[in-house]
């Protein structure tokens, strides 16, 4: 039983054969690009660029080999959409179904903001307003302190 | 209830219907089990080489008789307990449907070490770089395809096959394909 479960966690981490030779620098740094966009069939959330497991490394030299027959980003994603369904790809394309997982948010986003406005006025709209100032100053009795008068003067100005 | 009360209370039933919605249909399904696209396709052409003897094996020369393909390597513990599985089913049905064994991301000499003496019901065939088995959309070992006498894909196993799970297999593929109408009794 020890030695199955061993072979279980072991088998996609145990010495096979080496990956294919990288290309040159630039056709090399589109397959890493496209690998970073690729979900491992045998790992949690990594991509084939980033998992040393046997299908990863698989995968990878196949992104290499049709890297270098000349095929377009695009037509090697629809390789593997082709293979592995959606799945494949770490970052679903928005259409269709997958288009509510991109709107979703931004409704609760907009939404969510109209609401705290909303919040924000009513309050504002409730409390009893403040008597305008000219009012304020009207109600207020004329002092005889021509200190203060030349000061209300001022402001009035 | 007022006008824009009963407003709102739609449109927060019609938000959580649809997030309700997307949450099934994201938790509805186990999320490492890759999809099988290929199934009822026909199935990628290869020519592989015969890990015994070094001969050419075509896809095409192999149609008009069901063909089971087995991926395994020598590094994969449950391999080592699916094998004899898979080896005694091409023993036992071989006459009317044809098995092979496909080596993955190993090494021949490995590889040879594992399969043993060569076995005419059941020969190893070499992958270079895995190719032929991204074109199957192989996530692992051991699993197995199982392609009709058209050769159309018709299901595979993604884990170490038991002999019932054999049967049942071979049962299917018998209904799609005539030739195999006496393999399961």
């Amino acid at each position: 039983m020890t030695a199955w479960a061993l072979g279980l966690i072991l088998a996609a981490y145990a010495p096979q054969q080496a990956g294919s030779t990288p290309l040159d620098p630039a056709r090399e740094a589109r397959v890493q690009a496209l690998g970073k966009q690729l979900r491992c069939p045998m790992c949690q959330g990594l991509s084939i660029a980033d998992s040393n497991s046997s299908a990863a490394r698989a995968q990878m030299d196949r992104v290499r080999e049709l890297v270098a027959t000349g095929k377009s980003d695009r037509e090697i994603r629809a390789y593997f959409t082709s293979r592995y369904g959606e799945w494949a790809l770490l970052e679903p394309p928005a259409t269709g179904m997958n288009l509510l997982v991109w709107v979703l948010p931004l409704v609760l986003l907009v939404g969510g903001g109209l609401a705290i406005r909303r919040a924000m006025r009513r309050p504002a709209a409730a409390a009893p307003a403040p008597a305008p100032a000219s009012e304020e100053r009207k109600e207020r009795p004329a002092s005889d302190d021509p200190y203060l008068e030349a000061v209300r003067a001022e402001l009035r100005r | 209830m007022t006008r824009r009360g009963l407003w709102i209370g739609l449109s927060l039933a019609a938000f959580t219907a649809v997030l309700l919605f997307v949450l099934a249909r994201g938790f509805g399904r186990d999320p490492h089990e890759v999809p099988f696209q290929l199934r009822g396709k026909p199935a990628p052409d290869f020519t592989l080489k015969r890990l015994d003897t070094g001969a050419p094996v075509r896809l095409s020369e192999l149609k008009g008789k069901p063909l089971v393909l087995n991926f395994w390597a020598s590094w994969c513990g449950p391999c080592k307990a699916e094998h004899p599985v898979v080896a005694m089913a091409a023993r036992r049905y071989g006459q009317e449907v044809q098995f092979y064994g496909v080596v993955f991301e190993d090494t021949e000499e490995n590889a040879r070490a594992f399969a043993g003496p060569p076995d005419p019901s059941f020969p190893q065939l070499t992958d270079e770089r895995s190719r032929m088995a991204v074109d199957y959309g192989v996530t692992g070992v051991p699993e197995t395809y199982f392609i009709d006498a058209q050769g159309i894909l018709r299901d595979k196993v993604a884990y170490p096959i038991d002999p019932r799970t054999m049967m049942e297999k071979l049962a299917a593929l018998k209904q799609s394909a005539d030739p195999v109408s006496e393999v399961v009794r």
